[in-house]
Formats: structure tokens, sequence, C-alpha cells
């Protein structure tokens, strides 16, 4: 028996001596070292210096994309729209913190060692990209169209430095902008025919080459106890929000979009009551001349245009809604988390996470262009959820003029409605019927929804 | 024959891309008889549009056109009211971008009143805005066919 064992270890220990045997002559292994050392170790190239990346995609002949440093060089490589999202070069030089579209124009927030805060590119006919001109200074010529983005200069007060002008939250309207700094002053430029920058209206203004940048100071418009968070733009108005969930507006009031109660254009920011008088509101939206706001309850209150029964499905329904009320057609949905407000449709979110529609347009739906005033749910497999990833949900909703979009937990972006100029960015000039995720490089943080273009702000994936 | 007032309306006045396709259009299309920058004032919006005196958007539509700048210019052709008014597509532009996507109401036009251009809708409306926003052009030398 011992023996057998004995045997049986031998056998072992030479099977080892044959398995540590080797193959190659001596020489030959020294050059086989040699290569290994050659051999170049892979390591995955992370972000860059700047996380954040912008994505744009859509109308580029106004030059709102920027993604165009010579005018004779874009000729030859001519595309009148960018089918797909495209990496902004800008960007990559540059960390940026917000973007905010207009219609044919957009605005970066950026955070830079020269001290330039603002950038913008894209149509300039009524400065709402500043002052912006080329050439020598005694004769100057005006630029109405930017094509790669160009710092915006905020004109400052002796003292204020360049964290003071840092930018804290911004928005665009159809033809001007609005600009909050960290210092809690309000800078607006571009068009004031309706008194949307919040200034008298001046009759026969000439706004192309303007250089008037309005400064407002928060404490004028709020007082000294509370401070403006989020500033929103319809196309010809503006809304300022503060803290304390107080709501400002000036400019248009044809449709009622300012929600002062009448519909005359003012050029006064002043403040908004109705039904959202004693209420805190911590959220407005609006792309167009309807508005939704929601409170911190998650009731949801509506103001301005209604033809298409955005705000109200009664037979005897008003199209214009001049005073803020609560909505009765989105009691159903539950707790609200995040509104949207298009040129004719409206969107919600609920703390379920899921994605109600409702008006007139693509909905997302199916292949109809449809009307109904009853808020509908879009189902949650649309947007990314499913057998591997239960948990995806939808976590903030947005729309333009004329699309809507949708940015899930995982920071994948999904848009639907009218392909105008290619603003889907799904690689084709057709209208999509239904939530199509977006083919970006990176998470998407937050989305610009121009009228003919649209902007992601996005986080490296590694 | 015929002839139309075109307006292009302020917001596409502003966009220099959209003025450019639309001045080449125009001009393929249609023989220009007079083509001029204008300011559409309170008064003489309300007279223009006194046809829609008791709509809900005639506040909205007068206010609007009074923003900025208008393009007007009579233009001449065979039937050119009716084609006018077929490249300009539906006056909703909300309805237009689905129903008639290449027409120029749904590529420029951002709202149902910022729909981008106006159009006579008759051989008597056409005379009287000709005459309106072009005082000084004789529209007696083109009476042929215009009744």
């Amino acid at each position: 028996m011992k023996m057998l064992i004995l045997k049986m270890l031998h056998g072992v220990k030479t099977a080892s001596v044959r398995l540590s045997r080797q193959y190659t002559s001596k020489a030959k292994r020294s050059v086989l070292l040699q290569d290994q050392k050659k051999v170049k170790n892979y390591e995955p190239k992370t972000s860059d210096a700047h996380t954040n990346r912008v994505y744009v995609w859509g109308f580029q002949e106004t030059g709102a994309l920027g993604l165009q440093t010579n005018v004779k060089k874009a000729k030859e490589r001519y595309t009148e729209m960018v089918h797909h999202p495209t990496r902004l070069q800008f960007s990559n030089n540059n960390e940026i913190t917000d973007v905010t579209a207009g219609y044919g124009f957009t605005v970066y927030a950026v955070k830079r060692s020269d001290g330039q805060t603002l950038f913008g590119s894209g149509l300039n006919t009524d400065s709402q990209l500043g002052f912006q001109v080329k050439g020598n200074k005694k004769d100057p010529a005006n630029l109405d169209v930017i094509i790669y983005p160009t710092a915006i200069q905020l004109p400052r007060e002796q003292g204020e430095t360049d964290e003071d002008m840092q930018v804290r939250c911004m928005s665009a309207g159809r033809a001007h902008l609005v600009v909050v700094t960290q210092n809690g002053t309000v800078f607006t430029m571009g068009h004031n025919a309706y008194g949307q920058c919040g200034r008298s209206i001046i009759e026969d203004e000439v706004y192309t080459g303007s250089s008037l940048i309005h400064r407002i100071a928060q404490t004028d418009i709020c007082g000294a106890e509370d401070e403006i968070v989020a500033v929103e733009c319809g196309q010809d108005h503006t809304m300022l929000l503060t803290k304390l969930g107080r709501v400002y507006s000036c400019g248009w009031g044809a449709d009622g979009q300012t929600g002062q109660g009448n519909y005359y254009s003012a050029g006064q920011l002043t403040l908004v009551g109705g039904d959202i008088e004693k209420e805190r509101i911590v959220r407005i939206a609006c792309a167009s001349d309807c508005v939704l706001a929601l409170n911190e309850h998650g009731d949801v209150f509506g103001w301005g245009n209604s033809e298409y029964g955005q705000l109200d499905d009664s037979p005897d329904a008003a199209p214009q809604i001049c005073t803020p009320r609560a909505l009765q057609l989105t009691k159903g949905i539950g707790k609200v988390k995040d509104v949207a407000a298009g040129g004719s449709f409206c969107m919600a979110l609920n703390d379920q996470g899921l994605v109600y529609t409702w008006g007139y347009g693509i909905l997302g739906f199916g292949p109809f262009v449809e009307q109904t005033s009853k808020p509908q749910h879009l189902l949650p497999p649309l947007f990314g959820r499913n057998d591997f990833s239960n948990a995806t949900t939808v976590v903030s909703i947005g729309c333009g003029v004329f699309h809507m979009g949708a940015i899930n937990s995982d920071g994948d972006l999904f848009m639907w409605g009218k392909n105008r100029f290619g603003h889907l960015g799904v690689g084709h000039k057709k209208d999509q019927f239904f939530p199509f995720k977006a083919a970006i490089n990176g998470k998407v943080l937050k989305v610009a929804y121009g009228v003919d273009h649209t902007i992601a702000l996005c986080r490296p994936h590694l | 024959m015929e002839v139309t007032l075109a307006l292009l309306k302020p917001h596409v006045v502003r966009n220099t891309y959209a003025m450019q396709q639309l001045k080449s259009l125009i001009g393929s299309n249609f023989n220009i008889l007079a083509a001029k920058e204008l300011r559409i004032t309170k008064e003489l919006s309300e007279c223009f549009y006194a046809d829609h005196k008791d709509k809900f958007f005639y506040h909205r539509l007068t206010t609007f056109m009074q923003s900025g700048p208008c393009y007007a210019i009579i233009l001449q052709s065979e039937l050119c009211i009716q084609k006018w008014r077929r490249l300009m597509g539906p006056t909703k532009v909300f309805n237009a971008v689905y129903n008639e996507p290449e027409c120029i109401r749904a590529l420029y036009g951002l709202s149902d009143t910022r729909n981008a251009c106006h159009g006579s809708d008759s051989a008597i409306s056409a005379r009287r805005e000709i005459a309106m926003l072009f005082p000084e052009f004789d529209i007696g030398q083109d009476r042929i066919g215009a009744n």
C-alpha cells in the first residue's frame, strides 16, 4: 500500500518536471522576453480636463451650433443641418456650466481663467448676443451672425469680481437673453419691443448693433430677504423665480403669458398673482406662450395661450388665460415633479417617473398628430426600462416649441415630435412619433431646446 | 396680370437666412413691382387688420406687427394671389408643420401669430392693402386683370 502511494507521488513529480520543460532555446527565450517589454500596456483614456462636454444638432445656417470656425471653410463643406448629435469643439477647451437656446442662437455659461463668463453664437440681429463687431474701431462692421462662440461682455460696476460675474441661471427667448449672475444682478439684452428685457419700451428703437445691456439688481425686484433662483423666457416674455417661490414677469402679454391679469405688454418686472399668489412655486416652464408652474406639493398651475386645450378642457374654455390658475386636468396624475410647456402641447412628470403629454401635436403615442386635453402617460420601456435595468426611470423632461424630450436615470436623452431642420438628432429629416434615444457619447445633464436646434450638456461616461 | 401684396413679418426679417431664402423664392416665382422695409404703426396695423377686429387674436396680431420692421413686396404673376397663398401654406403654423411641412409658414413660422408672412386673400383686398402700404404706388398701371 505504502509502495503504491510512493509510486504515485513519483509519477506526479515526473509529470510536473515534464510540464515545466522549456520548448525554446535559451537564446530565443531572451528575444521573446525583450518583445514582452515592448508590448504597450493599454490604459483607457478617461475624460479631459474639462469634464462637461456639449453636443449640438439641428439647423446650422444661423450659426447657433457654433461648429464652424471659418466662413469660407463652412461654405465648402456645406451642410444646412446637422442630423446627428455632434461634439462642440468649444466645449473641449472650456469648462461649460450651463446652456440655453433661443431662436437661432445659443448661449453658454463658462468658467475661465481670463474672467469671461458668457459666450454665445448664432443670430445677433437684435443684439441678443451683445455688441459684436469686427474690423477696426473707427469703422466697425456689425456682426449679424456669429458662427463660433464669442464672449459676451457683461458691463461691470466698480469692484465686481470674476466670481461675481459667474452665471447663476439664464434663459433665452426668441430674440432676447436674460442672465442672472452670482452676485444677484440681472442682465438683459436684445429685443425689447414688448418690454421683455425688463425696461421701458422705446418706440422705434433699433436693436441691431445696439450695445445696450440692461442691469437690474435683484433687491430692486424681490427685496433684500429673497433671491432669484431661476429664470425662464417664453418667446417674447420673461419670468423670474425666487427662493421664496414667487414669480415676477415682464414682456409680451397678448396671450396672457405674463400672468398679470391683463393682455398688455409690460417693461417692468412685476409680481404674478392669481392662484399662485400664496403658493411656493419651485419650477416654471415655457417654450412659447403657454406657461406651466409647479408648487412644492406637486400641484400644477398654468396661464397664457390655451388655444389647443392645453390649460382647460371645458367646452366654453377661453383660448387665452391671463391670470394663473390651478389646473384641473392634471389632478388625476398624482404628485408632479417636473413640467414643460411647448407651443401647442404640455408635459408633466409625476413622482412615479411617468411622463404625461397632452395638447396638440406629436404627443408620442403613435403615428398620428393628435389633439387631446386629457394627459396620458407614455410607457416606461420607451425610456430605457427593461428586464436588465428595472430601476431605470425618467428624471427630467423638457420641450421646445415643436419637440419634446426626456432624460432618464442612466443619463440617456429620448426625443420625439416635429423634426424641424433635424433638431431631434435621429439622423434623418422625418418626424419622430415615439420617444427615440439620441446617440450621444455621454450622460446628459441638461438640454436646451431651441426652435430649430438642440444643445445637450453632458458628462463623460468614464 | 394679377398683383398681390406679400408682407414678411418682423421675426422673419430678423432672421438673415430666412430672408435670403424667401427673397430668392419670391424672385423665382413672381415679378417684383415694388419692395421696401417699413415699420407698421399702431394705426396702420389696426387699419390693415380691421377685418379681424372682433377676433380674440386681434390685439395679439396688431401688437406683434408693431414689434419691428416688416418687409412689404408687391408681387405680380398669373394668378399670383392664389400662388402666393399656396406658397405660404395654412395660417396656423402648428397645423402647417404637419399638413404642409414644406410651406413657408411651416419652415419659418414660430406660432399661429408669428406665422412668417401675410398675403392678400382677394383682388379687392390686394388693392386695399397695397394702397395702404404703398400710397406712392400707382395701382392703375396694373389694372389689367386686377378686377
